[in-house]
């Protein structure tokens, strides 16, 4: 009966999916880098934990204000114990192993064992609770029991905490962990020197009534101190055979010191890149409106030096190292992946459609560019993508592949040739608008609310007076352009102004449409 | 007699392209080129030349002053090498010449070359304006390339036109009802921007021109207005 209702209660959390994205939710709050309101979290973390250390230390010699020491004692605890419990919750799904074990005895035809079950939930619960950060997490909420004295030092035990929250310690922990071997190697080499030079210094100086070493422990102190190259001078050796055991210690230390420093740089070097990777990916989850260019080439080059001149974000994506590294160079956000592999972008961890405004590929190869136009139709149908076509022959196959817009540039210098022998002064005209190196030059200027409110029609813009000439509007509603248009043309939210004029001009012009007090009639 | 003829050096792509596209304006199409295996070509008449060639021949045939070359080949110091030969023979020559970079635009320039085509560049430029400002791309497209009725026009200003005399900045131009006045033109071609602080207070003179956009019909009647010649 009651293993019935465990199993039913347990399909029940399985399926329920408010149960479910309350965990989830519980989960990235406190487990997921890469949620957005994590670091909230993290900080709030980070200040109550020095809030407690600061009344630690203002403890020692003054009075503390009772609420504070009410508030560090008792609601910080009781907050990192909901955190810790919280934290035991989503470390493992109790649910899932019973219904597991339940489907798995019932395909089996046996009879469901909750017994086993229970087994499996107390290892995977333990098996957190033994854990290093888990340890840490219960000893910061003993400080509750603050009336056994010696509880309140594990106020410190909450400094260790900020491991979990900073990640750059995680950083600094994981490189470390990379030369773990050497590292113990290292650490018995100097346990083992530390052991036979105190115990060798105890014997040569514990008896000798001048010499300050008269224990064990400072037999011991001596030797940390020493090999550590600290060296405070406290405590010495007096005897002859006492210092000839100083000089191996001492020799010792340095090699113990030099062997360290050198471990941990060739440990940061081997994992610099690895570190810059990560770092970039992380980078790369923050940002919008990201133009994903496919391929660094020349063209490539040249497109991306104007979207970084006018500040788009760019992430550049090349499977040879050599153009990622020049990428890098030209300070671009590049990595090393292969643009046609989706692998690449689930390494990325980029929500395409979300946060890609447009898909280049810029490679000089139409076969590539196919391949690669291919591979992000195949995770987002919609996101807009643009190709270069480098064959015209190619044409059908790359607008087979899902490609918006294609560039041909023999069409396109072959179009420009006609204009240019046909009608050279319009030619220049618009190549002149269309430049970057001009100062006359082209805006869309887009509709808002607030810009409806304070002009409702193009008479009321009052374009004259900044030198800027209204081209057109483009009516989003009904995509259509209207040319010149008259001065009761209404405007709408979402129509856009194509405005002509000196940058600087433009930019008054702008600004004074979207200030909003400025509309006199 | 002698033709207006736009002379392609270099057969490829870009030379197809152009051939295919200026056949449109009146021109004759000659292609030239320097290798061999071109001469097999059989779908088009391919004329071998040298680069160490004289162009005494060319002259015979061809309007020099109305002929157009076009610099394509896939080489750019070959291509720098022909622009600048084909300038010490032929003064008045108009040169088209493309380049695949900027550094070699500049070159070709030097080398006499009338307009520098940077491939790269160019393909770029569109690329950013289509992301960047996808409905004036659209615009100035269509514009340019005749795709609706909205038309690019010079428009001459003679002796007896009536907005002759008159200051730039005086001129109300919202009189001329559908045409939008861009820039004004000087002789050697270059343009100013019609709100520039040089164009605003210039008096309107026999020789100037106007760069306007407008539809067909209202550039007809503006030019009938101010009593002009295009």
């Amino acid at each position: 009966m009651i293993k019935r209702l465990i199993v039913n209660a347990s399909y029940a959390l399985q399926t329920s999916k408010q149960y479910q994205a309350n965990k989830r939710f519980f989960y990235n709050l406190l487990e997921n880098d890469r949620y957005r309101y994590k670091k909230y979290i993290d900080i709030l973390m980070i200040t109550l934990i020095f809030i407690s250390v600061a009344v630690l230390i203002r403890e020692v010699k003054h009075p503390v204000n009772d609420y504070l020491l009410f508030f560090s004692t008792y609601i910080i605890s009781i907050i990192f114990f909901i955190e810790y419990v919280l934290r035991l919750w989503v470390s493992s799904s109790v649910s899932d192993i019973i219904v597991k074990r339940a489907e798995h005895d019932s395909f089996l035809s046996r009879r469901i064992s909750l017994s086993k079950a229970f087994v499996t939930i107390f290892k995977v619960k333990i098996r957190y609770i033994l854990s290093v950060r888990a340890i840490i997490d219960l000893l910061a909420i003993l400080p509750f029991f603050h009336e056994l004295r010696l509880l309140r030092i594990f106020i410190l035990f909450r400094v260790f905490k900020l491991f979990r929250y900073a990640k750059s310690f995680q950083t600094l922990a994981g490189v470390l962990a990379t030369k773990k071997f050497e590292f113990i190697t290292l650490a018995m080499f100097a346990s083992i020197v530390i052991f036979v030079s105190s115990v060798l210094i105890y014997v040569m100086e514990a008896n000798n009534n001048d010499s300050p070493i008269n224990t064990l422990f400072d037999a011991v102190y001596w030797s940390i101190v020493t090999i550590s190259t600290v060296g405070y001078g406290d405590v010495t050796p007096i005897t002859s055979e006492g210092r000839f055991v100083a000089m191996l210690v001492i020799t010792a230390g340095i090699a113990v010191l030099a062997f360290t420093t050198s471990l941990v740089v060739s440990a940061f070097t081997e994992k610099l890149d690895e570190i810059r990777e990560v770092k970039t990916i992380e980078d790369v989850s923050k940002l919008k409106d990201v133009y994903l260019v496919c391929g660094y080439e020349s063209v490539a080059k040249e497109v991306t030096r104007k979207l970084l001149k006018n500040k788009h974000n760019i992430i550049i994506l090349d499977a040879d190292n050599n153009k990622v590294i020049e990428a890098k160079r030209a300070g671009l956000m590049a990595l090393n992946y292969n643009p046609g592999s989706v692998d690449s972008y689930t390494k990325l961890n980029i929500n395409i459609s979300k946060q890609v405004k447009a898909v280049l590929c810029l490679r000089e190869n139409d076969v590539e560019n196919v391949y690669t136009a291919l591979t992000v139709r195949s995770i987002d149908k919609d996101i807009y993508v643009l190709s270069l076509l480098m064959s015209d022959s190619n044409r059908k196959k790359l607008e087979f592949a899902g490609i918006n817009n294609l560039v041909y540039p023999q069409e396109l210098v072959g179009l420009m040739t006609k204009e240019l022998v046909g009608m050279p002064v319009a030619f220049e005209v618009i190549h002149q608008l269309r430049s970057e190196n001009n100062n006359v030059s082209i805006d869309e200027i887009a509709i808002t609310q607030r810009i409806v409110e304070n002009f409702t029609t193009v008479g009321e813009l009052g374009n004259k007076n900044y030198r800027v000439i209204v081209l057109g509007i483009y009516k989003n509603n009904h995509d259509r352009f209207l040319f010149n248009p008259i001065n009761s043309t209404l405007l709408e939210v979402g129509d856009f102004i194509i405005a002509i004029g000196y940058k600087v001009f433009v930019k008054e012009f702008e600004l004074h449409i979207h200030s909003k007090v400025r509309y006199e009639k | 007699m002698k033709n207006k003829t736009a002379l392609i050096f270099g057969f490829n792509k870009y030379a197809l392209e152009i051939a295919h596209h200026v056949k449109d304006n009146a021109y004759a199409v000659k292609l030239f080129s320097n290798l061999d295996k071109d001469m097999d070509e059989d779908e088009y008449e391919i004329e071998n030349f040298d680069l160490s060639d004289d162009w005494n021949s060319l002259e015979e045939n061809i309007d020099v002053e109305k002929s157009i070359a076009f610099c394509v080949l896939g080489d750019d110091a070959q291509n720098v090498f022909l622009t600048i030969s084909l300038r010490a023979f032929f003064k008045d020559l108009t040169i088209i010449a493309i380049a695949s970079n900027k550094e070699n635009a500049s070159k070709l320039s030097l080398a006499g070359a009338n307009k520098v085509i940077p491939i790269v560049e160019t393909t770029a430029d569109i690329i950013t304006n289509i992301l960047e400002l996808p409905i004036s791309n659209k615009v100035l497209h269509s514009i340019l390339f005749e795709e609706n009725d909205l038309k690019i026009a010079q428009i001459k200003i003679c002796e007896n036109s009536n907005i002759k005399d008159e200051e730039i900045l005086d001129i109300d131009w919202s009189r001329y009802k559908g045409i939008i006045v861009l820039s004004l033109m000087h002789e050697d071609m270059s343009s100013e921007f019609i709100y520039s602080s040089k164009v605003r207070h210039h008096i309107l003179q026999d020789g100037d021109t106007l760069v306007v956009v407008g539809y067909e019909n209202d550039i007809v009647e503006f030019k009938k207005l101010i009593g002009s010649e295009s």
